[in-house]
């Protein structure tokens, strides 16, 4: 399990060493030397494969620091609540704190596959760490689940413990200003959503890719993605409002990741965002609108005290759309544990271009499949003619499955038959 | 250069046969993706697949994805013919499957009972109950669902085959079973500050009514009755996973006959002491499960074979002479039993690249690796 330094082998005749320059993470990066086009190893350009997260990631930290802002305030408002449940003496307002100590640990749960998902990858864990991520999203959704359960539960005892402890007054006020702790924290973790991975998606994913642009002798390569970057230079810049990125910077990013939206997409513009950021503004979410469903509950009581059942389905209501909204998440979630092809590549017409290719007789075993929400890997076995040369057949294919979609590590077994 | 071709896979491994555990032969009798052959003909064929269903999990454009039925063409399902399509598949499934059905339609049955019972009498605590039932019941569907659904064959979409739902119904139930020792603790603590010692009676009802149906359930399924398994096949995992499920209801429910018998005897703190009990000892329970599926899902080298044979391999290959370097060696399980890897090696111009294959996968798959996928790169 040796891993391939990027240093050239003495070996080499001609070594040409190009320092990448970008802004923020000349640290991270070593520099690289230029391969020649029948280079020594296919398998990985860039420094460290890519496999772990670069220990200076701005989309990593950005989102970690997120993460911690909604902690804080969450423990604030926790105790807050809990000192002035004890004082009021209620058990609604102590029911809400404890509702609020779990959104704290499912913001633990979030920074902590965050952070997990920095570590380098080893022997035992050869692909690095990014499932945790998957897994801890997938953990973050079944405490939704739970908790819209706990809330319906709880509902139900309300209704059967009709000895006029319910003060609807108290539910509202209480819920009200969940709701809008709720929408403070939806807003922190959400808002800068475009701002963030706008280029953390680019620099995270795409730096290999970019550093390939600019070392590839096609000229044709340079032009193309030239002209895509001025194309969707301005298209950019509308859909980030807060941008307080150094426009060389965002240069270098959007170009990188327009290449792989122009390619493979047409008009979907859809960034990525950051699996566990995500899981938490759905908790928060969540957690809102279970808010606005209490306080209607609240309200209803408040104005008419006979009419109890309407909490209860008021409950039920919203613990359902509460559980729809984390359906998208848990289905691409469920995609990537089983392994399954990633929706954003097109086998087809992987298949289709495979097979166009000089040399190439036909493909089978292939095999894509996605570590976490972004990143892909590709294996297959292609058979190739007798006669044809098995090293250019292999840099033909891995050139056209990294150009044209963007996977960067993929394994290709070339047979002869 | 993949041998084993044995595309009748046995679900029933023949009871007791622990004196395999040693053995990696077990290893090659598994479920391999049906390999086509290569045509002969230098006409490029675009695509050689033998099999094309349409994916069993189909991506619609709805937001909820429904399964489709056998039939192709037919898109919208109603409810009845879903219902009768799970029947039906249930009805054909193997010995567990059926058990598994009949469990969780007694315990359906048995939570609705209590519900209503609970609604209707005014006491929280069935209602509890039976929220409590309804919840481990959606879980043991949803395994009873993974295993239906894992004999499907691989299709497009799904190209390793729909094997690794259950590892991750298995998985969970393994995270309800830790979400359940931590509600208890905390039932326990609440007990504890509370200090009410409310003689539920009528609790002991309902709990006792658990308690049968779960030991039912231990029984049937009673060859996974352990903490501690060799994992062969997915289908133990899943198997592995829901026999704890039940096993731990029973011990809460003991748990509770134990804790109300123990407060008519007149022993302080007798909830407390017993629900902390039955915490712990789930959560013990549960832990190597939910550590060997975690494992599995997070892509760990395959923990039936020790590191040290990688890198014996991995030198093995690189001792050859016309190999350089052998780089880029990763590994991973797909489900118990199946494991799959990719490596790369870097050799000298003008190698015939058969040689150096056959003697990787030969290597690789004596140490138990299925599929391999190994890059030759030339200098």
């Amino acid at each position: 399990m040796e891993r391939h330094n990027s240093p050239a082998s003495a070996s080499h005749s001609q070594v040409i060493e190009v320092n990448i320059d970008i802004d923020r993470d000349a640290s991270s990066f070593p520099p690289i030397s230029n391969p020649s086009p029948t280079s020594n190893n296919k398998a990985c350009r860039g420094g460290t494969c890519d496999l772990s997260y670069s220990k200076d990631s701005p989309e990593r930290w950005d989102s970690m620091r997120k993460l911690v802002i909604a902690v804080v305030l969450c423990i604030v408002f926790m105790t807050v609540e809990v000192i002035g449940g004890i004082k009021a003496n209620s058990l609604a307002i102590l029911t809400d704190a404890a509702h609020l100590l779990s959104d704290v640990a499912a913001f633990m749960i979030s920074l902590f596959s965050l952070w997990a998902a920095g570590w380098e990858a080893n022997p035992r864990q050869s692909y690095g760490f990014f499932r945790i991520e998957i897994l801890g999203a997938l953990v973050s959704i079944q405490m939704i689940w739970l908790l819209a359960g706990i809330l319906v539960y709880e509902a139900i005892v309300r209704l059967i413990h009709d000895n006029g402890e319910v003060k609807g007054f108290l539910m509202f006020a209480v819920s009200a200003f969940g709701l809008v702790v709720n929408i403070i924290m939806a807003l922190l973790l959400g808002h800068d959503h475009g701002h963030g991975h706008g280029h953390g998606h680019g620099h995270g994913h795409d730096h290999g890719h970019g550093h390939e642009h600019t070392h590839d002798h096609g000229h044709n390569h340079e032009h193309e993605h030239m002209h895509s970057h001025g194309h969707e230079h301005q298209h950019e810049d509308q859909d980030h409002e807060a941008n307080t990125i150094p426009t060389k910077h965002q240069h270098d990013h959007s170009h990188s990741n327009d290449m792989k939206e122009s390619l493979i997409k047409k008009g979907n513009k859809k960034p990525k965002r950051n699996i566990n950021v995500h899981s938490a503004y759905l908790h928060v979410l969540g957690d809102s609108i279970q808010s606005v469903g209490v306080m209607v509950g609240g309200a209803v009581i408040w104005y008419k005290p006979e009419w109890k059942i309407i909490d209860l389905i008021c409950t039920l209501i919203f613990s359902v759309i509460v559980l729809l909204t984390t359906i998208k998440m848990l289905r691409n979630i469920l995609e990537v544990l089983m392994e399954s092809t990633p929706r954003e590549i097109d086998t087809t017409q992987l298949e289709k271009g495979l097979c166009a290719m000089n040399g190439v007789v036909a493909i089978h075993e292939l095999h894509i499949w996605a570590i976490t929400v972004g990143k892909v890997l590709l294996s297959c076995h292609v058979i190739i003619a007798p006669d044809a040369d098995a090293d250019r057949v292999l840099d033909e294919v891995l050139g056209y499955i990294r150009r044209d979609f963007n996977i960067s590590h993929a394994t290709i077994q070339i047979e002869r038959h | 250069m993949q041998e084993k071709k044995d595309a009748t896979f046995s679900y029933q491994f023949p009871d007791g046969d622990r004196r395999l555990a040693f053995s990696r032969q077990s290893s090659f009798r598994h479920w391999d993706p049906p390999l086509p052959s290569p045509s002969p003909s230098p006409s490029p064929s675009p695509l050689l697949r033998s099999h094309s269903f349409k994916p069993y999990l189909a991506r619609s454009d709805s937001t909820v994805g429904m399964p489709l039925l056998e039939k192709p063409g037919q898109k919208d399902a109603t409810w009845v013919a879903l219902i009768l399509a799970a029947v039906r598949g249930v009805a054909n499934g193997s010995r567990p499957m059926k058990r598994l059905a009949l469990m969780i339609s007694l315990n359906v049955a048995y939570s609705m009972i209590e519900l209503l019972l609970g609604l209707f009498t005014g006491r929280v605590g069935l209602v509890s109950d039976a929220f409590h039932l309804t919840f481990g019941c959606g879980i043991l569907t949803f395994s009873l669902f993974a295993m239906g659904i894992s004999r499907k064959k691989p299709d497009e979409t799904y190209t390793y085959g729909y094997k690794r739902l259950e590892v991750l119904a298995a998985f969970t139930n393994a995270l309800f079973l830790l979400f359940l020792s931590f509600s208890l603790a905390v039932e326990a603590l609440h007990a504890f500050m509370q200090d009410e010692s409310e003689h539920k009676h009528y609790l002991i009802v309902s709990a006792v009514t658990n308690l049968l149906v779960n030991l039912l359930g231990v029984w049937f399924f009673r060859s996974y009755a352990r903490v501690n398994i060799v994992y062969w096949k997915p289908e133990d995992m899943n198997y592995h996973s829901v026999c704890l499920h039940v096993l731990a209801d029973s011990i809460r429910s003991a748990g509770l006959i134990l804790a109300s018998w123990f407060l008519t005897l007149g022993v302080e703190n007798a909830e407390v002491l017993c629900l902390g009990i039955v915490s712990v000892a789930v959560f013990m329970l549960v832990l190597p499960l939910f550590k060997a599926t975690g494992s599995i899902l997070l892509q760990i080298a395959p923990s039936n074979i020790h590191p040290s044979a990688f890198n014996k391999c991995s030198r093995q290959i690189a001792s050859l002479e016309e190999v350089l370097e052998v780089s880029q060696a990763r590994f991973w399980e797909l489900v118990p039993g199946y494991s799959i890897g990719s490596l790369s090696v870097q050799v000298k111009k003008g190698v015939h690249e058969d040689r150096i294959l056959q003697h990787v996968n030969g290597l690789y798959n004596d140490l138990g690796i299925q599929d391999l996928t190994v890059q030759i790169d030339y200098k």
